[in-house]
C-alpha cells in the first residue's frame, strides 16, 4: 500500500498525466472538488516548468499526517539548470520570453506550503503541500 | 487531438472535447486565426466546458486566440468555464482580463448577434 | 457527497482499502503497539497452540455470544433482521477464529481496521463493542479452563496471550471508529455549511448573496465556489453581493471579494457589491486594494434596482389603487 506515487515527466503529454494523477490522489484523500482543482492546477504548472527548463523530471505525491491533520505533498524534481535568481522567479509578472511566467508564484498561491530548493547547475526541487481543512 | 471548429454563419464555434496538450492548444489558435481570415468571421466562441483544469499555458493561449482573431476583425468569447476552474484561475492570478466571457454557447451567440455589424 | 433528506444531513463515507494509508498505519506503528502490549513470539505460539480448540468451541461460543446480545434491547436492534444476523454470525466466527491463526501482520491490521469502520457505519456504540468483547473473553476463559483442567497455569498463560491480542484489536477498532467518525463529522459540517449559505434567486437571471458574519479564507472560498455554482445552475447574469453584514472588512476580505467578482465575470455574470461604505472603500484603497474592477452601489435595494436595470427590467409604478 504505497503512500507515495511518482510520475515521470518528460513530455507534453506527461503534464496531463501528472494532473490526472494529482486529481485522483487528492480525491482519494478526501479533498473537495475545489481543492482538487487547485492542486491539479498547481501540479500542471510545476510539471510544465520541468518540461520547459529541464526537459525531464518527476512529480511525486506523498500523503502527510501531522498532529492529526492530513495533507498531500507534491514534489516536483528535475536535474535541469536550476534557477539562477529565485527571488525574481517568485515575482509575479516575471514572464520574459525565457518563460518563467507565473508558474512558481501562481502555484504558491494555490497551495498552503511552498518550498523551492534550487541552485544553478544543481537542478530544482519544488515541494508544495495542501492540508485537508 | 484536434479541436473541431464549426462554422455557423458569421461565427466560428470551437468545442474543446477533452484535456488538451500544449501542441493541441497552439494548433487550435492557429486554426482559428486561419479560419477567421478565410471566412471573414465576425465572432468566435471557444467552449471550454469539459476542461476541469486550466493552467497558465491554456489561459495564455485563450488570450492569444482572442488577440489574433481580433486583429482579423473577429470578437472572441470564451464560454463554459467551470466554477472550480474559475476559482482556481483567480487564485492563480490569471483571470483572462480583456477577454470576453459568457456562461454558455447560447449566451455567447446572443451577445454576438447583438453586436453592431453582425449579420 | 452529501444530501439533505427529511431534515437530516446524510453523508456517504467511503472507507475502502486506503484506510491503512489514510490512518497512517505502518509496519513500524504495528511493531510499536505489539511492543507496548508485550505481545511477542511466545504469545503467538500460545495462540497457535489452541487453534484447533478454538475451531471446536467456535459455534457454541458464537451462539452464546449472540444470545447475550439479543437479550439486551440496546444491542438487539442491530440484529433484528434474521438474514443480517446469519451474515453477522458468519463474519463473527471468522473474526474470532482469526485470533488464533497467527500472522498478525499488516493484512491482519487492515482487516481489523475495516471492522472498526463497519461498526462506526452502523452506529454501534463503543460501550456495546467493549461490553460484547468482555462477554466473549469470559466465554473463552471458561472453555480454556475446561480444556486445561490438568494444567490451569497453561490456561492462564494462553488466556493472557489472547488478552494482549484482543487489546491490540480493540485499539485498532477504536482508532478506526474515531477516524471515520471525525471524517463523517467533517463532511457533515461541510454539508451543513453549504446547505445553510443562501444564494437567493430573486428574479430570472438575478442572484443575491447576502454575506453575514466573519469571513475567513476557508469560508470565503466556500462562498465563492457556491456562488459560482449557483450562477451556472440558475444561468444568472447579474449577482448582487451584499456585505452590509460582514463583521470586519479588512484588506484580506476585500481581496477575496475582488477575486470573487473576477471569478463571476469568468462565468459570464456581472457582480454588484452593496453595503460597502465609502469610508471603508477609502481605507481599502489606501491599503492598496484595487477596487477598480468592483462595481459598488451603496445599499442592497439600490443594488437590486441597478441589477434589474442591467437585465432590462423596468420598474413600473402601480397607480391603479391604494398603496
Amino acid at each position: 500500500m504505497a503512500v507515495e506515487v511518482a510520475v515521470p515527466v518528460s513530455s507534453d503529454a506527461d503534464i496531463i498525466g501528472a494532473r490526472t494523477q494529482a486529481r485522483q490522489v487528492a480525491s482519494a484523500l478526501g479533498f473537495t472538488h475545489t481543492a482538487t482543482t487547485l492542486i491539479a492546477t498547481a501540479v500542471s504548472e510545476v510539471a510544465r516548468n520541468i518540461i520547459v527548463h529541464a526537459q525531464r523530471g518527476s512529480v511525486t505525491f506523498e500523503r502527510l499526517e501531522s498532529n492529526g491533520r492530513h495533507g498531500l505533498r507534491v514534489i516536483a524534481r528535475d536535474s535541469g539548470p536550476g534557477i539562477a535568481d529565485l527571488a525574481r522567479a517568485m515575482e509575479d509578472g516575471y514572464s520574459t520570453a525565457g518563460g518563467l511566467g507565473i508558474g512558481l508564484p501562481g502555484s504558491r498561491r494555490l497551495m498552503d506550503e511552498f518550498v523551492v530548493d534550487t541552485a544553478p547547475g544543481r537542478g530544482t526541487v519544488v515541494s508544495m503541500t495542501k492540508w485537508l481543512s | 487531438m484536434s479541436v473541431p471548429i464549426l462554422k455557423q454563419g458569421p461565427n466560428l464555434i470551437a468545442s474543446i472535447q477533452s484535456a488538451l496538450s500544449d501542441e493541441d492548444l497552439i494548433r487550435l489558435r492557429d486554426n482559428l486565426a486561419a479560419q477567421v481570415g478565410q471566412y471573414r468571421s465576425k465572432g468566435v466562441v471557444v467552449d471550454v466546458s469539459p476542461l476541469d483544469v486550466m493552467d497558465s499555458f491554456a489561459i495564455r493561449t485563450l488570450r492569444d486566440i482572442a488577440h489574433t482573431t481580433k486583429l482579423r476583425g473577429a470578437h472572441t468569447i470564451v464560454v463554459g468555464i467551470q466554477p472550480e476552474v474559475a476559482f482556481a484561475m483567480v487564485q492563480l492570478g490569471l483571470a483572462l482580463e480583456g477577454v470576453a466571457t459568457a456562461l454558455d454557447l447560447e449566451e455567447a451567440l446572443s451577445t454576438l448577434g447583438a453586436l453592431p455589424g453582425a449579420a | 457527497m452529501a444530501t439533505l433528506v427529511n431534515g437530516q444531513v446524510r453523508v456517504e463515507s467511503q472507507l475502502d482499502a486506503t484506510l491503512l494509508q489514510a490512518m497512517g498505519m505502518t509496519e513500524e506503528e504495528l511493531a510499536h503497539r505489539k511492543e507496548f502490549l508485550q505481545f511477542d513470539q511466545p504469545d503467538e505460539q500460545n495462540l497457535a497452540s489452541i487453534s484447533d480448540l478454538a475451531e471446536s468451541y467456535a459455534d457454541p461460543v458464537i451462539d452464546a455470544f449472540y444470545r447475550h446480545l439479543l437479550s439486551h434491547p440496546e444491542s438487539r436492534r442491530f440484529f433484528e433482521d434474521s438474514r443480517v444476523l446469519e451474515h453477522v454470525k458468519r463474519m463473527q466466527r471468522r473474526y474470532f477464529l482469526r485470533l488464533t491463526q497467527g500472522h498478525y501482520d499488516m493484512a491482519y491490521v487492515q482487516d481489523r481496521l475495516n471492522i472498526g469502520a463497519v461498526h462506526e457505519r452502523i452506529g454501534l456504540p463503543i460501550k456495546t463493542y467493549l461490553g460484547a468483547y468482555a462477554f466473549y473473553l469470559r466465554l473463552v476463559a471458561q472453555r480454556l479452563s475446561e480444556a486445561f483442567q490438568a494444567k490451569p497455569e497453561r490456561a492462564m498463560e494462553i488466556f493472557l496471550s489472547l488478552k494482549k491480542l484482543v487489546y491490540l484489536d480493540m485499539g485498532l477498532a477504536i482508532d478506526t471508529y474515531m477516524f471515520s467518525r471525525e471524517r463523517t463529522i467533517g463532511l457533515q459540517q461541510e454539508a451543513i455549511r453549504e446547505l445553510s449559505t443562501p444564494v437567493l434567486q430573486v428574479r430570472d437571471r438575478l442572484l443575491i448573496l447576502p454575506i453575514i458574519g466573519v469571513i475567513d479564507s476557508s469560508r470565503a472560498r466556500q462562498l465563492t465556489v457556491q456562488l459560482l455554482q449557483a450562477i451556472r445552475v440558475n444561468r444568472a447574469k447579474v449577482v448582487v453581493i451584499d456585505i452590509t453584514g460582514v463583521a470586519a472588512v479588512d484588506s484580506r476580505v476585500a481581496n477575496h471579494l475582488v477575486q470573487t467578482v473576477e471569478a463571476t465575470r469568468l462565468m459570464g455574470a456581472t457582480s454588484i457589491v452593496t453595503g460597502l461604505s465609502s469610508e471603508v472603500a477609502q481605507t481599502l484603497v489606501t491599503l492598496g486594494v484595487d477596487l477598480g474592477k468592483v462595481f459598488t452601489v451603496g445599499d442592497l435595494q439600490g443594488g437590486i434596482e441597478e441589477a434589474e436595470r442591467l437585465l432590462g427590467f423596468r420598474v413600473v409604478a402601480d397607480d391603479s389603487g391604494p398603496a
